[in-house]
């Protein structure tokens, strides 16, 4: 039996002038693979040549891109190439139109990648020749995937186990990416987990402001960027995708923290998408004079300045001792505060932690994986440095008083005393923000 | 004889870090790095005899001096603990590192901690640039000057010409290989960064001149980051080597050491160095001293070097001045090959400067930890097989300080 030796010399991204699809494709042009970016027309492919090429700051890496039309070049285009790869908008009925195209014209070996970051890649196979099924994986790259190294790679039960082996290393090897395989389930790893957090403190703003909860889950407890700040960020109709997604097709411990509320689905019908749409806003908006925040009761926005009250004070110790890098001592007062915005804030870490490493065996099959995506992928500090930070048996005994589900991974930890962190070349002190 | 200077590991920080995003004061970092190196070395604080601190700047970049006496605060046992900090631009790292070393053999402490470190993503570049200036005579040289250290190096590479002929194309492959070497290593700044020969060797829009015939890919980068390593007597490292089950000849030592300074001036040393075979003489004579106490008859007993390649062309410089070529005739290792990763004799499997990050005052000590790590079979991905003895050199100013050490078991 002969043994097929596979080499990418020709990759194709559909959706070339997206945010996703020019980013992708920059770390493939990126990695010297000459890359075809496609779209509608050849002017939108080739503003996503020009994006490309900025994100690497080299001519060399535009001179790799070609550019091409659906309509004109689909065809020639992937029947030579030895990896397509789809980043058409996140809606299955036009992916599908896509495949069936693809799935007319690849070559035999072809493997086809989406960027789908949450829909069923089973699904997406559905219909698809054997050999396209055989062939199809999802990868997901996160935005914006020239900085962004975590990635995960998602097959479904028709995947060939020699593609799956084969993308993993070329992921790893050639693109210099953090690979974290996942079960083909909604969201994936980091989304599930990412999404959980952020919606639960969507929801807890409307009781408590948005100034309060990003005040309160701030970068002191381990992450670059605010919750409520991080969903502007995102854009609020992705994060609506995302959390329906899975509140509709998960049924576990985080089910409630799903439901998108209704505030903000009354304020994306009005069309505020956050960052994206500067005139309307997000939870925050800037106008010519002030930053405003949005009040989540009134769906109105008022200055910051005017809304803002000074943090409480175990928030100000905690980025005092983070600024010093006394992280464990920071986490410490994090475990020891009183007080029920105390309470609130140990309910969301903990339950980040919580839900995290409960989706081992689930969704992914080590702790570890769970702590790479959210780390390279999100950058926020992986549950495992948060139970190291805090102590294994703390960890537990907090998840108990809160009544949160203590994994058993956490109870295993705590009863041999050891770290549960295992990667020795990551600075863990960088996931916590001052 | 005098007593020899065990070496017992140590900690890097991710030099891709920018501590000012983190919001972090130096002393955080300067708490990692130790920390880090305790736990990678498993030494007891109590250990630690003395503690000797390698910084550039940190006046002008983060408005605070006086670092030794942070030691003290990052562990109870270190209350008491004698510190100094140690200055000489790039070099400092190396100058802490000789300071430290000199008191092992002097017989003052058993166990000594070496940091080198530096925050200077604090301000833009432009105020930066002018910062790095007082490494070399600011008044002749930098006041007015934007960025002037490209200035004097790509001067360093006029130099060349000169003397003995250069080609970009030359100093367009050691950028190359640093970034392809940094890919390989989990704390290099640019690990992630797209690099390739054909990009630096085209001057463009995003590969512009900043001084001279340098671009931005002949340059290292401004770069947060800091390095602990421990250094001990014969007797601590006996004691250390017994408790890890270890032969005392497992341990890695200071085989040999080269310090030398020339005049700041950068007219000044060509001046000196006009009737010279080389460019940098002191430089050269810092190699030579380091080779002659390590007992090495010539350079191609190294296993690797890593050298200071602030800018390509003081790589360029080092692969003379260390003895691969003749004087002038650096390109030909380029050519040959000799310096690549699977080379005769690499240099910087780390990344380097260029690749790895420069942060000023870590440097010196970042090289001798990676020297470690080669030697001690530890270097994971930038190992260079059966690496016996490899080279640091690290120089302040432009070529002005010369720091050179000869690590090996």
């Amino acid at each position: 039996m002969s043994v097929m030796v596979r080499r990418i010399e020709n990759v194709v991204v559909l959706g070339a002038n997206g945010a996703m699809g020019s980013g992708s494709g920059e770390v493939f042009a990126a990695a010297g693979i000459p890359t075809t970016f496609l779209a509608r027309t050849r002017d939108k492919a080739e503003a996503g040549r020009a994006r490309a090429q900025q994100m690497a700051k080299a001519e060399s890496v535009g001179k790799l891109i070609r550019v091409g039309s659906y309509e004109a070049d689909l065809a020639a285009a992937v029947s030579q190439a030895d990896l397509i790869f789809e980043a058409v908008s996140e809606d299955l009925a036009v992916k599908q139109i896509y495949f069936e195209q693809i799935d007319r014209c690849r070559k035999p070996h072809a493997i086809v990648a989406t960027v789908s970051s949450g829909l069923s890649i089973a699904a997406m196979a559905a219909g698809r020749s054997d050999s396209f099924a055989r062939h199809f994986l999802g990868i997901h790259f996160f935005n914006p995937p020239n900085v962004i190294v975590g990635c995960e790679l998602i097959a479904h039960a028709g995947t060939a186990p020699e593609v799956i082996a084969f993308v993993d290393r070329l992921l790893a090897d050639v693109l210099g990416r953090e690979v974290v395989r996942t079960t083909d389930t909604p969201a994936f790893a980091g989304n599930r987990v990412g999404f959980k957090v952020l919606n639960e403190v969507a929801q807890l703003a409307a009781e408590h402001g948005v100034l309060a909860l990003d005040a309160l889950l701030g970068p002191h407890t381990g992450r670059a960027m605010a919750p409520l700040a991080t969903i502007d960020f995102v854009g609020w109709d992705v994060h609506r995708a995302i959390v329906d997604n899975l509140h509709a097709n998960t049924r576990d411990e985080g089910h409630d923290a799903f439901a998108l509320p209704r505030y903000m689905a009354e304020l994306i019908a009005a069309g505020h998408l956050g960052t994206k749409t500067p005139d309307k806003g997000g939870f925050y908006r800037t106008d010519e004079a002030h930053h405003l925040a949005l009040d989540p009761g009134t769906g109105r926005y008022r200055p910051v300045s005017e809304l803002a009250v000074d943090p409480p004070e175990f928030v100000q110790e905690m980025k005092r001792l983070h600024r010093v890098g006394r992280y464990r001592q920071a986490m410490a007062v994090f475990a020891e505060a009183k007080g029920d915005q105390a309470d609130l804030m140990r309910r969301v870490i903990l339950g980040y932690i919580s839900y995290g490493l409960n989706r081992v065996g689930e969704v992914v099959e080590r702790p570890r994986d769970v702590d790479r995506i959210m780390g390279f992928g999100f950058n926020w500090a992986p549950p495992s440095v948060l139970v190291d930070v805090i102590g294994a048996r703390r960890t537990a005994t907090l998840m108990d008083q809160a009544g949160i589900p203590v994994p058993a991974v956490v109870i295993d930890a705590a009863e041999r005393g050891q770290q549960l962190f295992a990667e020795p070349q990551v600075d863990t002190g960088r996931f916590f923000f001052a | 004889m005098t007593r020899p200077v065990y070496i017992l590991g140590g900690y890097q920080t991710d030099f891709a870090r920018n501590w000012t995003k983190e919001n972090k004061h130096i002393s955080a970092m300067m708490r990692e790095a130790v920390e880090g190196g305790l736990g990678t070395t498993a030494l007891d604080p109590t250990d630690i005899g003395v503690g000797h601190v390698g910084n550039f700047a940190a006046e002008l970049y983060t408005m605070q001096g006086h670092l030794g006496a942070f030691l003290v605060d990052v562990d109870p046992a270190f209350t008491g603990l004698p510190t100094a900090r140690h200055e000489a631009a790039c070099a400092s790292g190396s100058i802490a590192l000789l300071a430290a070393s000199a008191e092992i053999e002097a017989g003052r402490y058993d166990c000594a901690l070496v940091l080198g470190v530096e925050q200077m993503k604090t301000v833009n570049p432009t105020v930066g640039g002018d910062y790095l200036g007082t490494a070399a005579w600011y008044e002749r040289e930098a006041k007015g000057v934007q960025f002037p250290f490209p200035k004097l190096f790509g001067r360093l590479g006029d130099e060349y010409d000169k003397r003995y002929g250069l080609k970009d194309d030359h100093l367009a492959h050691i950028s190359a290989v640093n970034y392809a070497n940094a890919r390989r290593n989990p704390k290099a700044q640019t690990r992630t960064w797209y690099m390739s020969e054909e990009h630096a060797r085209c001057q463009s829009k995003y590969n512009s001149v900043i001084g001279g015939r340098i671009k931005v890919t002949d340059c290292s980068q401004v770069t947060d980051g800091a390095v602990s390593l421990f250094l001990a007597s014969e007797g601590f490292a006996s004691r250390y080597a017994q408790r890890r089950g270890l032969a005392l000849d497992r341990l890695p030592r200071i085989l040999g050491w080269g310090h030398r300074t020339a005049p700041l001036a950068f007219d000044d040393k060509m001046a000196e160095s006009a009737d010279d075979d080389y460019i940098l003489p002191h430089t050269r004579q810092a190699i030579v001293d380091a080779l002659s106490r390590a007992g090495l008859d010539n350079v191609w007993d190294l296993s690797a070097i890593e050298t200071h390649d602030c800018f390509t062309t003081s790589e360029y410089m080092a692969i003379d001045h260390f003895g691969l070529t003749a004087p002038g005739e650096s390109w030909k290792a380029i050519e040959e090959g000799v310096i690549d990763f699977d080379g005769k004799l690499p240099i910087n499997p780390s990344g380097g400067l260029i690749g790895c990050g420069h942060p000023v005052g870590a440097t010196g000590v970042r090289q001798v930890l990676d020297a470690y790590n080669q030697v001690t079979d530890q270097a994971g991905e930038m190992q260079v097989a059966s690496a016996r003895k490899v080279a640091t050199l690290n120089l302040g100013g432009s070529g002005t300080t010369s720091c050179v050490f000869v690590i090996g078991r």
